[in-house]
C-alpha cells in the first residue's frame, strides 16, 4: 500500500507504543460495565443480608460472604438501594448536601449498586464529587524512594530530598527481597533528616512487613492487596478474614495501615469471572470497609496497562477513586506506574485527582529517576519535578509538591546521607564510606554511586534482624553520633505510635508532630467559599508561587 | 531492547481466544458464583501440542538428592505457548537455565506444574519436590522466580517480574544463582534491567498471555516430570 | 461491644481521677460509677490535648517516656507499643465519626496487644489460604479466647474455619 505521510508521522508518535486492546466481556477487558455484571439487589431478614447483589446466601462466594456480614452499613440499606442511582450521583456533586450526609447513603449501598452510581457520573463530575468527597480537607500526596542497587545511601539522600519538598509519606521497596530491613531503616532516618513527621514505609511481603513494623523501622503500610474475586484472592495467598485479621495486627502494634488494589488485578492474574473492572474493584473498596481498615491505596495501581488499554479506562480509574471516598475511606489515588510512552497522555492520566486533589493524589510519585524506581516506574519521577510545581503554580492547586532550591537539596541530601552513615556505623552494619556520602549528595541516579558489597550487605540485613535490633538502637546510634535532631524526630515518631492518633482515617503529621485526620481536618467543602482553596493555605501558596526559575520582575537587568 | 509490540503475537492470540469464545456452543456462564462454575473450562482451553523435545513421563516426585534445582514450567509452557512475550523460544530458555544449574555442578529436573499459573505458587509446589529445596518456576510469558522451601509463596530469593527484560544471558545467569543457593552460597543476585516503559508496552499482552496460560490450570492435578532433549 | 468501650472508658476516667498507673487489663473487670469521658472531634489529636489519658502498655504516662531515657537504654521497646485502652479510646474516636467498622477493628487489635509477636505473625500465617485443617484454626480459637482473653478474635477464627471449610480453603484443599 502506498503510504499517506501523515499517517507515517503519527504511526512515530510516542503514544503508538503503548499497547490498546477492545473490549472483551467475557475476560473481564472492559472497564466500567460487563454484560456479566449483575444487576444490583439486597434483602435483609432478620438484621442479615440474605440476598446480595444477584445472589442468595447459599451461593455467596467467601467475598460476598465477608461483605455481607462487616462491609455493608445494614441500618439504612433498604432505603439507600432503593433510591435511584441518577439521584445518588447528583447528591455525589451537589454543593448543597453535605459530605457526612451523603456518606450516610453511600455507605449501605451494595458493591454493584455504588458501581451504577460511578457509571451514571462524567469526568468533570467525577472531579467535582471527588473534590467533595475526599476524606481530608487538605490534599497531599505521597513518593517512592527506590532505586536499583538498593543502596541504602542513596534512599536516605533521596528520602531527605523528598522530604524537604512536602511529601508527608514515603515508600521503599526492595530491589532484592533480603534487603528490607536495611532499606526500611534507611528511608525513616532520611526522612527525619528532612522533615521530622514524615512517615515511612517498606512494601515487602505481609509478614516480612508486619516483621519490620513490629521492631519499629516503618510507621505504616499500604501494599496489603486484596482483590475482587475468590480466585484472585487465593492466588495472592490471602483470604478476607486473613486480611481482615491482618489490618488487627497492625492496629495492635500501632501501625498505620491501608489496603491496597486496582481495576485490572484479576485480569492480570487470570480470574475475573467476566466481571467489569470497576464492579471488581467495588468489591475491594468493599472488602476495605468491612475490614475496619481507614483508608485504600486503588486506582488500579500496577495494573494501570490494563484500564489504560480499554475504553472509558481512565475515567473507571478516577470512579474507583471516587467509590473509595464514598465508603469514607482514605484513598491514596495511584498515579504511581508508568502509565504511556506519551507525556500527553500521563499528564492527562492524573489530572483527574490533580485537579480535584486526594489523600494522596500519588502513590507514589518517584522520587528518583524511573529508571531507579523499583515499583517498575511511576508516572511521575524527580525529571518532572520542574513541570508539576509550574502546573500548580498555573492551575493555583494544591499537588503537595515544593520547589526547593539547588542549595537546599544538596545540604539536605548530605544530611540524609551523613545520618545513615552514623546509623551503620552505631548499629555494626557494613561502613558507609565518605565517598558514598559524598556521591549520594550531589549525584542522580544510583550510576551515580560508588558500588557496595550486597553480599555483606544482605548478610548483615539478616544478622541486624537475628540479634533483635530494634527503632531503640537506630534513636541510640543517632545520638551517639551527633544527630540529636534526627534522633529526636525518630523519638517522636516512636511516641506517636503509642497514641494512635495517626490510625485515624487519612492522617499524616506536620513537622512539629501535629496528627492532621479526616477528624480535625474534614473535608466540608460545600460550593464556594467552603473547602480547602490554595491561596488562603497562605503559606503552601507562597512556596509553590516562588518557583526558582521565575524572574522577579523588579530587578531584572536590561 | 526493542519496544516495538509484537503485533503478530498479540492479534495471533487475541484471535486464537476469540475463536475459543465463539466456537463454544453456548455464552459461559458466571452467574452460578458456585466453585465449579470458577475452573476454568476445558472447552475453552486450547489444544495440547505435544513437542518432542519435552517429553511427559508420569507424575513429578520429591527428589532425595541434595545436588538438584527443580525447574518449573507454566500449564501452557512449550506444547501451548512456544515463546516468551519477547519472542524468546521457551526452548532456548529452558536450555539456558539447565545450562547455568549444571555449570555449578549440579543437576536440573523439569517439571511442569498444573495446579496454578501463578509464578509464586507454582515455585512453591515445585521447591517441595526439589532435593534441595531450592526451585526456579518460569511462566510462558517468561516471568521467572528462585525460591526456597522455607519461604512462604509470596516472598522469594529473587523474583523477575518483568519479563520483557529478560535475555537469554539472564535466564542462564538465573540458573547459576539457583544452584549455588542450593550449594549453601549466598551468590550477587542477577543484575536486571529496570525497564519502567516495558508496562505501558507490554501489559495488556502479558494479560492475554496469562488468560491463555490460566485456561490450561487442573484444580488438584499434580505436576508432570519432564524429559527434556536438546539435541 | 459499646458496653464494652463504655466501660473502658469509664476505667480510663477513673484512672485519670485516681492517678493510677496500673494496666487496663488488670483493672478491667472494676465496677466504677465515674462517668465517661465523652470524646468528640474537639479531643482529637489525643496526644496534644489528652496525653494524661495514654500509657505505655506497662502503665507509664506517655509524657513520661522521655528521649533520654531511650538513649540510656532505660526503656524497654516493648514500652513504645499502644496499649489496649488507647486502642479503645481511638475506637470510640472513629466511632464518634461515624465509623463503626474502624471501631471494631481497633476492638480486635485491643486483644491482640497481648499476643506475642511471633505467634500472631504465625496466626496470620494460620488463616493464608490451605494452611490449616479446621481444628487448627478452632485451637487456635480456643486459644486466643483462654489464653489470652481474646473472644473477638476467637470468633473471627473460628467464623474462618466455618468459611475455610464451605468454600474449601482449608489444608489440602487445593
Amino acid at each position: 500500500m502506498k503510504r499517506q505521510k501523515r499517517f507515517e508521522k503519527l504511526e512515530k508518535r510516542p503514544v503508538h507504543l503503548d499497547g490498546f486492546v477492545q473490549e472483551w466481556d467475557d475476560e473481564g477487558l472492559v472497564a466500567m460495565h460487563s454484560k456479566n455484571d449483575p444487576e444490583p439487589s439486597i434483602k435483609i431478614e432478620n438484621g442479615e443480608i440474605t440476598e446480595l447483589d444477584g445472589k442468595q446466601k447459599a451461593d455467596f462466594d467467601l467475598i460476598d460472604q465477608y461483605i455481607a456480614e462487616y462491609g455493608i452499613n445494614i441500618d439504612n440499606a433498604e432505603k439507600a438501594n432503593a433510591m435511584d442511582s441518577n439521584e445518588i450521583a447528583k447528591m455525589l456533586i451537589d454543593p448543597n448536601v453535605p459530605r457526612t450526609e451523603v456518606v450516610k447513603v453511600t455507605t449501605a449501598l451494595t458493591p454493584m449498586k455504588a458501581s451504577d452510581v460511578i457509571n451514571k457520573l462524567n469526568f468533570g463530575e467525577m472531579i467535582q464529587a471527588v473534590q467533595k468527597m475526599r476524606p481530608r480537607r487538605t490534599p497531599f500526596t505521597q513518593a517512592h524512594v527506590t532505586n536499583t542497587l538498593d543502596n541504602p545511601v542513596e534512599i536516605a539522600a533521596d528520602a531527605a530530598e523528598a522530604a524537604l519538598r512536602g511529601f508527608p509519606e514515603l515508600e521503599t521497596t526492595t530491589a532484592v527481597a533480603r534487603y528490607a530491613p536495611l532499606n526500611a531503616i534507611s528511608i525513616m532516618v532520611g526522612s527525619q533528616s528532612g522533615r521530622p513527621g514524615v512517615i515511612t514505609q517498606c512494601s515487602v511481603e505481609e509478614a516480612v512487613e508486619l516483621g519490620l513494623g513490629m521492631r519499629g523501622f516503618t510507621a505504616y503500610a499500604e501494599t496489603i492487596s486484596v482483590y475482587g474475586t475468590d480466585k484472585v484472592f487465593t492466588d495472592g495467598d490471602d483470604t478476607p478474614w486473613s486480611k481482615g485479621f491482618l489490618a488487627s495486627c497492625y492496629a495492635s502494634r500501632g501501625l498505620k495501615m491501608r489496603f491496597s488494589s486496582g481495576s485490572g488485578s484479576e485480569v492480570l492474574m487470570g480470574y475475573t469471572e467476566g466481571k467489569s473492572m470497576l464492579y471488581l474493584e467495588s468489591r475491594c473498596i468493599y472488602i476495605t470497609k468491612a475490614s475496619g481498615v481507614q483508608g485504600l491505596q486503588n486506582g488500579s495501581v500496577s495494573c494501570i496497562g490494563i484500564p489504560g488499554a480499554v475504553p472509558s479506562g481512565i475515567r473507571e480509574v478516577l470512579g474507583e477513586n471516587l467509590m473509595c471516598m464514598m465508603m469514607d475511606l482514605e484513598c491514596a489515588s495511584s498515579n504511581d506506574q508508568t502509565f504511556s510512552h506519551s507525556d500527553i497522555r500521563r499528564t492527562a492520566r492524573m489530572l483527574g485527582q490533580f485537579i480535584a486533589g486526594t489523600d494522596y493524589i500519588s502513590s507514589g510519585y518517584a522520587a528518583e529517576e524511573n529508571s531507579d524506581n523499583t515499583f517498575a516506574g511511576s508516572n511521575m519521577d524527580v525529571l518532572d519535578y520542574d513541570d508539576y510545581e509550574t502546573m500548580e503554580r498555573d492551575l493555583c492547586v494544591n499537588g503537595s509538591i515544593l520547589p526547593i532550591t539547588e542549595d537546599q537539596s544538596i545540604k539536605i541530601r548530605n544530611k540524609g546521607a551523613k545520618a545513615i552513615q552514623a546509623v551503620f556505623d552505631g548499629l555494626g552494619l557494613p561502613a558507609i564510606t565518605d565517598e558514598e556520602v559524598e556521591a549520594a549528595t550531589y549525584g542522580s541516579t544510583s550510576d551515580d554511586m560508588p558500588k557496595r558489597d550486597m553480599t555483606g550487605d544482605i548478610k548483615a540485613a539478616q544478622d541486624l534482624m537475628d540479634r533483635g535490633v530494634t527503632v531503640s538502637d537506630v534513636i541510640r546510634a543517632l545520638a551517639s553520633h551527633g544527630f540529636d535532631d534526627v534522633a529526636q524526630a525518630v523519638f517522636k515518631l516512636a511516641q506517636q505510635k503509642i497514641c494512635g492518633d495517626y490510625l485515624q482515617t487519612s492522617a499524616i503529621f506536620d513537622k512539629d508532630w501535629n496528627c492532621i485526620s479526616a477528624i480535625n481536618d474534614n473535608n466540608d467543602y460545600m460550593g464556594p467559599g467552603t473547602g480547602y482553596r490554595l491561596w488562603e493555605d497562605k503559606d503552601q501558596w507562597n512556596k509553590i508561587k516562588n518557583i526558582p526559575w521565575a524572574l522577579d520582575p523588579q530587578k531584572v537587568e536590561f | 531492547m526493542s519496544q516495538e509490540i509484537d503485533e503478530t503475537l498479540l492479534k495471533g492470540i487475541i484471535r486464537d481466544v476469540l475463536n475459543e469464545v465463539q466456537g463454544a456452543e453456548k455464552p459461559i456462564s458466571f452467574g452460578g458464583g458456585s466453585t465449579a462454575t470458577k475452573a476454568p473450562s476445558t472447552q475453552q482451553a486450547d489444544q495440547v501440542h505435544p513437542v518432542d523435545w519435552f517429553k511427559h513421563v508420569g507424575v513429578a516426585k520429591p527428589g532425595t538428592s541434595k545436588d538438584e534445582v527443580v525447574i518449573a514450567v507454566g500449564p501452557a509452557f512449550a506444547e501451548i505457548m512456544t515463546q516468551t512475550i519477547v519472542k524468546l523460544s521457551h526452548k532456548d530458555v529452558l536450555r539456558q537455565i539447565i545450562a547455568g544449574i549444571e555449570e555449578e555442578g549440579l543437576k536440573a529436573r523439569v517439571i511442569k506444574v498444573y495446579r496454578t499459573s501463578d509464578v509464586s505458587f507454582m515455585s512453591a509446589e515445585a521447591d517441595k519436590l526439589s532435593g534441595s529445596g531450592i526451585a526456579v518456576a518460569i511462566q510462558s510469558k517468561g516471568t521467572t522466580i528462585i525460591h526456597q522451601k522455607d519461604q512462604d509463596p509470596l516472598n522469594n530469593l529473587e523474583l523477575f517480574p518483568q519479563a520483557p527484560v529478560l535475555t537469554l544471558d539472564t535466564y542462564r545467569a538465573i540458573g547459576k544463582n539457583a544452584a549455588q543457593y542450593a550449594k549453601g552460597m549466598s551468590p550477587n543476585p542477577v543484575p536486571t534491567v529496570n525497564d519502567q516503559m516495558s508496562r505501558p508496552t507490554y501489559q495488556a499482552l502479558a494479560a492475554l498471555m496469562h488468560i491463555k496460560e490460566t485456561k490450561q490450570v487442573v484444580v488438584g492435578k499434580p505436576a508432570d516430570q519432564i524429559e527434556v532433549n536438546f539435541n | 461491644m459499646s458496653e464494652v468501650d463504655d466501660l473502658v472508658a469509664k476505667i480510663m476516667s477513673q484512672l485519670k481521677t485516681d492517678g493510677n498507673g496500673g494496666s487496663s487489663t488488670a483493672t478491667a473487670t472494676t465496677n466504677s460509677s465515674s462517668s465517661d469521658p465523652d470524646l468528640t472531634a474537639k479531643d482529637f489529636p489525643l496526644f496534644k490535648n489528652h496525653p494524661e489519658m495514654i500509657k505505655s502498655p506497662g502503665g507509664k504516662p506517655v509524657k513520661d517516656i522521655t528521649f533520654q531515657d531511650i538513649v540510656d537504654n532505660k526503656i524497654d521497646s516493648k514500652e513504645l507499643r499502644i496499649a489496649p485502652s488507647t486502642l479503645r479510646l481511638q475506637g470510640k474516636l472513629a466511632a464518634e465519626a461515624g465509623r463503626t467498622q474502624i471501631q471494631k477493628n481497633f476492638q480486635r487489635a485491643a486483644e491482640l496487644t497481648g499476643v506475642p509477636d511471633d505467634r500472631v505473625l504465625e496466626m496470620y500465617g494460620a488463616l493464608r489460604p490451605f494452611r490449616s485443617s479446621k481444628q487448627d484454626l478452632l485451637n487456635i480459637s480456643e486459644e486466643l479466647k483462654t489464653k489470652y482473653n481474646a473472644p473477638i478474635c476467637a470468633n473471627w477464627f473460628k467464623e474462618a474455619a466455618e468459611n475455610y471449610e464451605k468454600h474449601k480453603k482449608l489444608k489440602g484443599d487445593n
